[in-house]
């Protein structure tokens, strides 16, 4: 049965709502967890009449979330692509293929009804794009030279309107919270390795070894907790961060109708060799075009090439009509 | 005492439906005008192109001269259409027609593909920078006018909805709505223009 780009979109934005769902099931889920464990394990009968310990888990969860949130959103989408080493292409430019860069950004930007946001260059000779930024309005699109060099034209459009998808579909704002929730596991992890270590230092001391052992035990069951919730949270992110590749693909099917210029994209970077995207942008890996990195396939943000080219090409996303 | 309270908030509720009406066919007739601007301003720079086209294709294509009049034929008249759309005061106005220009530009377009077609022939003028530039330059427009089209006609489409949804219909002209022309291409004709000629 034919499924057009409208219905793909909606089974793409569904299966992300359930896998937040299931994110924020995680996080409190974790917390009661806690909470019922030094319950069950504490020898002197710890009943408080409030769950403190797993108030004080979801407690420094959201506040280093919220700090490492409101950290990614001050810097806009230009800052993301300079630090990479891009270069803003400007209106003037002499160079053929950047003035037409310019142009298909110009052109997906009238179809999606988007600003028009800056455009950058990064000199990479392998092909990848990607799209940073907050809000729409505060967005760039960085593209890497050998895209340029590349791509035919067609190609080229499908891969800015692929990132016009994420901006259109709010990705960027999406990853940055589940980074940001992300480090908020690492630092309960963080905080049970450093207790644990000090407990060890009391207890070594003989100084009362019972308390050192109940912070021992606090400490292992952070440790454990936040492990679980990081490795389970990074799957969980890449799930995500895969959904909303195939909703850009979908997006940019819908903005240029479309799908000869990805798949024909998707297909030339399949075939493609060179990998020398700047490694100090491994933190923003997961924006861009493909991502082609040495995690393992249950940790990957993008999904396979091959994958995303049957989608494209098994008329999931075009129009019935 | 109580039926003058009741008469009055029924006209007042009446009231405020009316200009809930005009308010929403006013915003809606602002976005097709906007929309609109959106894809004249492209078609404008296409009209501006297409003379440097001609300058830089005339030295190297001198049998084709008869093509080329086409092109600058077919251009003043896009030109003259547009003007006379915006004479009128764009497709929102009443008898604000779009049928000649489409018809124009679809015109247009066939010449335009034909040049471009030809010069496949002459491998010494698609070489040259300034012709590479002009033809990136006009299938941008060319596509710019295209994606724009799509929010134009997405816009007309609500606008002559809201217009014929009861009750708006027995208020629409008289607050001095029309239905808004589409703006679609007839993709057939442009086609047949350039086979045609072959």
């Amino acid at each position: 049965m034919a499924m057009n780009f409208w219905e793909a979109q909606r089974r793409a934005r569904l299966r992300t709502f359930f896998m937040l769902m299931l994110f924020c099931v995680l996080t409190v889920g974790m917390a009661l967890l806690i909470e019922w464990a030094v319950r069950f394990f504490a020898q002197e009968g710890y009943t408080p009449p409030m769950p403190y310990l797993g108030l004080i888990f979801l407690g420094i969860t959201f506040l280093v979330a919220g700090f490492y949130y409101l950290a990614y959103r001050s810097s806009g989408g230009s800052y993301v692509a300079e630090s990479l080493g891009g270069r803003q292409v400007s209106q003037g430019t002499k160079n053929f293929k950047e003035a037409q860069l310019l142009n298909i950004v110009q052109e997906v930007a009238i179809a999606s009804g988007l600003p028009m946001p800056p455009v950058y260059v990064i000199e990479a000779k392998e092909i990848n794009a990607f799209a940073a930024g907050m809000r729409p309005n505060n967005a760039a699109i960085t593209v890497t030279r050998g895209a340029l060099e590349l791509l035919d034209r067609d190609e080229l459009q499908g891969v800015i309107a692929h990132e016009f998808g994420h901006i259109y579909n709010g990705d960027m704002r999406m990853n940055m919270s589940l980074a940001a929730m992300l480090m908020g596991f690492f630092i309960i992890l963080y905080l049970g390795i450093r207790l644990l270590e000090g407990s060890f230092f009391v207890g070594g001391r003989g100084n009362g070894k019972r308390s050192g052992n109940s912070v021992a035990l606090i400490a292992l069951i952070f440790l454990v907790a936040g492990v679980v919730t990081w490795v389970a949270g990074a799957i969980l992110r890449s799930l995500v961060s895969r959904q909303r590749e195939y909703l850009a693909d979908a997006s940019a099917v819908q903005f240029t109708r479309s799908t000869q210029g990805i798949a024909g994209a998707l297909r030339k970077i399949a075939k493609a060799e060179i990998h020398d995207m700047p490694k100090a942008g491994m933190a923003y890996a997961h924006l861009y075009f493909d991502n082609h990195s040495f995690w393992s396939s249950l940790f990957a943000t993008h999904p396979p090439l091959e994958k995303r080219i049957a989608a494209l090409e098994s008329a999931k996303y075009t129009q019935m009509s | 005492m109580w039926t003058i309270i009741i008469i009055a908030l029924i006209i007042l509720f009446i009231v405020m439906f009316v200009v809930g009406i005009y308010n929403r066919l006013v915003q809606l007739r602002n976005q097709v005008k906007n929309s609109w601007s959106q894809i004249d301003v492209q078609l404008q720079r296409r009209y501006d192109l297409i003379p440097n086209l001609v300058e830089t294709v005339k030295g190297y294509m001198t049998f084709e001269k008869g093509t080329l009049e086409a092109v600058i034929q077919a251009r003043n008249q896009a030109q003259s259409a547009r003007s006379r759309v915006e004479q009128q005061g764009g497709p929102t106005a009443e008898g604000g027609s779009l049928k000649e220009l489409i018809a124009a530009e679809a015109t247009l377009s066939g010449s335009l593909g034909k040049i471009f077609a030809l010069s496949e022939a002459y491998p010494q003028l698609r070489a040259t920078e300034n012709m590479q530039r002009l033809q990136e330059e006009l299938s941008s427009t060319e596509n710019k006018v295209a994606f724009a089209r799509q929010a134009y006609n997405d816009m007309v489409l609500t606008y002559n909805n809201a217009q014929q949804k009861i009750p708006a219909v027995f208020f629409a002209s008289a607050f001095g709505h029309h239905p808004a022309d589409l703006f679609d291409v007839q993709d057939q004709e442009a086609k047949k223009a350039v086979k045609v000629k072959f």
